[in-house]
């Protein structure tokens, strides 16, 4: 159970920065490239290569497989070897990810390349050469290695004893609890909660949902003093199934009174995930009751011998919340071009020639309006196979679909009171089919 | 952040060892803070991340380790880690200073210390190391406990015996009763590395650890819950109620963020269910271990492939699990392929007569979607739906009706493909739509499209009244066909002459076939069935037409489902690469260790009857360590004797042991009792494996287990 190494490719397929592995042969971390590079230079879109590749060995060696993921135009593969479990190395990835962008802000070749060191150290210390994850939760590696900001700023400082820095340090993992730091002091102790939940939603083509869910998350940020020991629990607690906690939470209690009890880390985190089902009594047959799409879609499209056309109406069925963002997408098909149409009641429309996907934008949607794109395209090709189902993505404010209610936040273990704060977001994520 | 962009970039330029070493002298005097040393120290760390061999600074650079600045010695140790395996004539300079390191009052710095010390498996560092990982295991502080920990798996791998004789074995064992969390589990990973090797000591748990590592797992990290729950299979229940109770504790992990952490219990507690009675529990718990999978898939796309890889397994070893759920599984249109073609195979093995019109409707929709691959898959499915659920059978007739009906002529062609299949399945129910099938003829062009319309010409022969100008027209490329066509035109024109043996034309036309395949074709399997065909013809035209048209066994899809046994073994590598490939790890990992089920009383008596024992004896030999310290170093004093492993047997595969009642009906779907297949080899398996013997088809390609185009094996991958 453990991960050989781990590469970062820049978008060309060359390594920027990788561990060492020590315990394999030099080639070893080159024949995963390779054999990534190969396999995306076999498939059409650079999303379809399979997760886990397998790589066979030179000579003598022994097999792999390299599991790797994209971020931010990079890709950062893993390579595994023996009996180990892809999630492990998926999970870690996510995790380290997670990690860079806390530390460096914006990941990228170039901010990995300014921050090479910062880096290094981040690497070695979230995974050990035996391939153990080691310190990941980002509480604990702050006070093991220091954000290139915070490095920076402490050198600006004329004279800056220079032994502060091992200083910064000098009694690390001092903290009882694996998730939060010690003797954390913020003078306005305040938490705030944000409940976002995103519908993912296929609707056939006379507008009913075949398959309908509903994914929320507690968005979390902490600023709260000392050891604060919280108990948060719902009014409604009924509508959430399927939940997954942070290691912050203490399960026991969960399942015994469904109410949240824990210590937070420091800093935002995501407190848990759940799933909305608006009848829980039958929450293992989904569909048979379903959250309402709260657009309707009148699709039109006609494909013919030489492009097709499209007369596409969109109505909010929200009678007071307005829908924002708002961006329908379709592909053309192979071929496709000369775009030409027409939006009505706001909003734009762009083509774009590269990915042959149409896009319909609009910021703002008021309650209980209509709006329509028309208009058609050509294509090289005869008959174009384009896609067969529209991408409708918006965003609702102040909303959420299982209307999830914050009973109270009791603290305990620390004198303060503090302030509260909690929000609701809705995404919707459809796929619309003509 | 970003306001610093490019400042250190100037670092990667390439630069000269000797400037290097110039510059690190000179920071050797009026260096205040340190600044210059770091610089350079800087530079060379990045230069080492180019691939440039700095090698040579290496005195230089050792001589920096004296610095008290932990910055600096991170660099410094860095560089060890890159270049110390390579300096065994220099690397005794750097030993004073890692054993003042190991003292250091700083807790980082005595971790850092024997961390680097054990990335170096240079004899003196191993001899320095031990002696230091003695007090290192005994720390008062937490973070160079569990790094002294993972520190003893590497000395093993270094060094095994020394290892053992210096107890450190047991040393690992009693931090498993450590009070902090992140120790105990990184104990348990070092205790795992070394058990999983050919030649270390055995890792087995009893029931206290067992529970005291529960209780631990509250607290730890993410991959310290991983790791212990992992290690849970190596707890071996002797009675119903102790696997009982420990998957319930088990069951409460299943609500974790962290998605290994919920395949790595689902993994446990698909084990533990094998020691368990209490059917009231055991779909409880499956009815547990469905929405957790269902969450996985929404998590990215890598995420899902794996989770989904792994659902097509349980589902088939508990079909209890997402039984209801076959919607969850409906492709997006933005899925990534790999993932679609997953789901893909799911919907097929959900699909039931309850759901059928729902899952038909989806392949439809997918049929007509841009990528060939998955269209191709779609339709297969359309074939394989209609032979698995009967009342759905003409739904599903008139659906590929619909789609031969586009013109496409890769739908087309799959569509003949299961037709042909659907024909054998349903014998004398869809023969009417042939002459719709005969007007497509031309489509094909790929060789088992074509092979399958050869097949369905011939068998059907004497219904179809232009039989025989529609096989002279298709012999007519005879010798530029591929084998399979080949082979598949050779039986449909024996066919044709047997069902109309007066007729001159058939007989010119056998005849005309028979030479081609005996003298002009170069293939022996092709050229030996000629002759058999035209001997059979000669000797005995009546007993030739018995064995030619003889009734062929029904396809069914119960065949496509793997062998109990074999599934009991692959799942307990669940969330492994194993499971990713379905195959066992030990056949495609080299020292990778085997999985079996241990036969203990309480080994539950359905997973008894189809219990496979490792077919190679691939588990560790217990060691007994030679000097002070007990002699079993996992024995504990409950402890049960270690349980004496079923002497491996000759190489069997599953077919010889399933037959003692491969089916308990407890959960599976159809409760038809399939015939034993051994689903290690992969052509076992293939339910169509068997057709060219008996009907001389060419098409063995279709695999029903793997709904990918043809011939590709690359399901297994191996």
């Amino acid at each position: 159970m453990a991960i050989d190494g781990l590469i970062i490719l820049d978008n060309v397929g060359r390594p920027i920065v990788q561990t060492s592995f020590h315990s394999t042969s030099p080639a070893y971390p080159l024949i995963h490239i390779d054999t990534y590079n190969n396999a995306l230079a076999k498939v059409s879109r650079p999303d379809d290569v399979d997760p886990v590749l397998y790589v066979s060995g030179i000579n003598d060696d022994k097999p792999s497989a390299c599991c790797h993921v994209g971020c931010g135009g990079l890709r950062i593969l893993a390579p595994i070897s023996g009996d180990v479990d892809p999630l492990f190395a998926f999970a870690y990835l996510r995790t380290f990810i997670d990690i860079l962008r806390e530390y460096l802000g914006h990941v990228s070749a170039s901010t990995l390349r300014d921050n090479f060191d910062v880096v290094y150290q981040l690497l070695e210390e979230t995974l050990d050469s035996g391939g153990h994850p080691l310190t990941t939760s980002p509480n604990a590696l702050r006070e093991i290695v220091i954000p290139p900001s915070l490095l920076n700023k402490l050198l600006s400082v004329a004279g800056a004893n220079i032994s502060s820095l091992s200083a910064a340090s000098s009694n690390p993992f001092a903290s009882p609890i694996p998730w939060r730091k010690a003797n954390v002091r913020h003078n306005n102790n305040e938490i705030y909660f944000d409940v976002v939940e995103e519908l993912r939603a296929v609707v056939n083509r006379s507008g009913v949902s075949l398959s309908n869910e509903v994914l929320g998350k507690i968005d979390t940020n902490s600023r709260l003093s000392g050891t604060p020991d919280l108990l948060l629990t719902f009014s409604n607690p009924k509508v959430l199934t399927d939940c997954s906690f942070h290691p912050c939470v203490r399960l026991p209690r969960w399942s015994r009174d469904k109410a949240l009890s824990f210590v937070p880390p420091d800093g935002p985190f995501i407190l848990m995930e759940y799933r909305f089902s608006p009848s829980s009594s039958n929450s293992s047959s989904l569909g048979v009751n379903q959250v309402p799409v709260p657009v309707m879609l009148k699709p039109s499209v006609v494909i013919n011998e030489n492009g097709g056309t499209i007369d596409l109406t969109a109505i909010s069925r929200l009678s007071t919340r307005a829908i924002e963002d708002f961006t329908v997408e379709l592909y053309l098909g192979q071929g496709a071009g000369a775009p030409n149409f027409m939006v009505s009641g706001g909003g734009s429309w762009a083509f774009d020639p590269r990915t042959l996907v149409l896009r319909w934008e609009m910021a703002n949607l008021p309650p209980s309006s209509s709006h329509s794109l028309r208009g058609s395209w050509t294509s090289s090709i005869p008959n174009p196979r384009a896609a067969r189902a529209f991408r409708v993505r918006f965003a609702i404010q102040q909303h959420t679909f299982s209307a999830l209610k914050i009973d109270q936040l009791r603290l305990t273990g620390e004198a303060y009171k503090p302030y509260k704060g909690v929000r609701g977001r809705s995404l919707v994520d459809l796929e619309w089919r003509w | 952040m970003s306001t610093q962009a490019g400042q250190d970039a100037k670092f990667f330029q390439r630069g000269k060892i000797q400037e290097f070493r110039a510059e690190l002298q000179a920071a050797e005097v009026k260096d205040k803070k340190f600044v210059k040393r770091r610089t350079v120290l800087k530079k060379i760390v990045a230069n080492i991340t180019m691939g440039n061999d700095m090698s040579p600074l290496f005195p230089d650079v050792v001589q920096c380790l004296g610095t008290p600045l932990l910055e600096i010695k991170k660099m410094v140790y860095l560089f060890l880690v890159s270049y110390g395996k390579s300096k065994p004539d220099q690397i005794h300079m750097v030993i004073p200073r890692f054993l003042e390191d190991c003292n250091d009052r700083n807790p980082l710095i005595r971790a850092l210390a024997i961390r680097t010390m054990s990335y170096i498996p240079i004899p003196v560092v191993t001899e320095a190391l031990t002696e230091q990982l003695r007090h290192c295991l005994k720390d008062r502080d937490p973070y160079v406990r569990k790094t002294a920990a993972i520190c003893v798996a590497k000395v093993y791998t270094a060094d095994p015996r020394k290892a053992e004789k210096a107890g450190f074995v047991e040393m690992l064992r009693d931090l498993l009763l450590d009070p902090n969390a992140t120790v105990v589990s990184n104990a348990v990973a070092a205790l795992t590395e070394i058990g999983d090797r050919p030649d270390g000591v055995f890792f087995k748990l009893n029931l206290s650890i067992a529970n005291k590592l529960l209780a631990a797992i509250g607290e730890s990290s993410e991959w310290g819950q991983i790791y212990i729950l992992d290690s849970l299979l190596r707890f071996v229940p002797e009675r119903h109620a102790d696997a009982e109770l420990l998957a319930e504790r088990v069951l409460i992990q299943l609500s974790h963020a962290n998605s290994a952490v919920v395949l790595t219990a689902i993994k446990i507690l698909l084990y533990l269910m094998n020691y368990m009675e209490n059917r009231k529990l055991i779909d409880h718990i499956c009815k547990k271990m469905g929405p957790p999978l269902v969450t996985l898939l929404s998590s990215g796309p890598e995420v899902q492939y794996v989770a989904l890889r792994n659902i097509l397994l349980i589902i088939q070893r508990r079909p209890a699990v997402l039984r209801n759920d076959v919607k969850v599984f409906f492709c997006k249109y933005n899925d990534p392929i790999y993932v679609k073609l997953a789901k893909l195979e799911i919907m097929y093995r959900l699909a039931r007569e309850e759901n059928a019109k729902e899952v038909l409707a989806e392949l439809q929709e997918y049929a007509s979607e841009v990528d060939v691959d998955f269209v191709r898959k779609a339709v297969r499915s359309i074939g394989r739906l209609a032979i698995k659920v009967d009342p759905a059978a003409d739904l599903c007739i008139k659906a590929l009706l619909d789609l031969i009906e586009t013109n496409v002529t890769y739908v087309v062609q799959e569509a003949v493909i299961v037709i042909k299949d659907i024909f054998r399945r349903y014998p004398g129910r869809y023969e009417g739509i042939i002459p719709t099938l005969c007007e497509h003829l031309d489509a094909l062009d790929e060789p088992e499209a074509k092979a399958a319309m050869i097949w369905i010409v011939g068998q059907y022969a004497d219904r179809m009244d232009n039989a025989d100008e529609l096989m002279d027209d298709l012999v007519y490329t005879f010798l530029e066909e591929p084998v399979e066509v080949q082979l598949a035109l050779l039986t449909a024109s024996v066919k044709l002459f047997i069902y109309r043996s007066k007729s001159e034309k058939a007989k010119e036309l056998v005849h005309r076939v028979l030479k081609w395949a005996t003298e002009e074709v170069d293939n022996p399997d092709l050229r030996d069935r000629g002759f058999m065909y035209w001997r059979l013809l000669a000797i005995n035209p009546t007993v030739a037409g018995e064995i030619v048209l003889a009734e062929k066994p029904a396809i069914t899809t119960d065949s496509d489902r793997m062998d109990r046994g074999a599934l009991d073994q692959l799942l307990l590598h669940t969330g492994t690469l194993g499971s990713i490939y379905h195959k066992n790890p030990e056949t495609f990992i080299r020292n990778a260790a085997g999985r079996a089920l241990t036969d203990t009383p309480a080994l539950n008596a359905n997973s008894r009857a189809v219990l496979v024992p490792l077919t190679r004896n691939q588990l560790p030999p217990t060691v007994s360590i030679p000097g002070p310290g007990p002699n079993e170093p996992r024995a504990r004093k409950a402890e049960p004797p270690l349980p004496a492993k079923p002497a491996p047997p000759l190489p069997t595969n599953g077919a010889d042991d399933a037959d003692a009642g491969g089916e308990d009906g407890e959960n599976d779907e159809e409760g038809i009792l399939s015939p034993p297949v051994a689903a290690q080899g992969d052509s076992a398996a293939d339910p169509y494996a068997g057709l060219d013997q008996l009907g001389g088809l060419g098409g063995s390609g279709y695999s029903a287990d793997n709904p990918r185009p043809k011939g590709e094996e690359e399901d297994l991958l191996f």
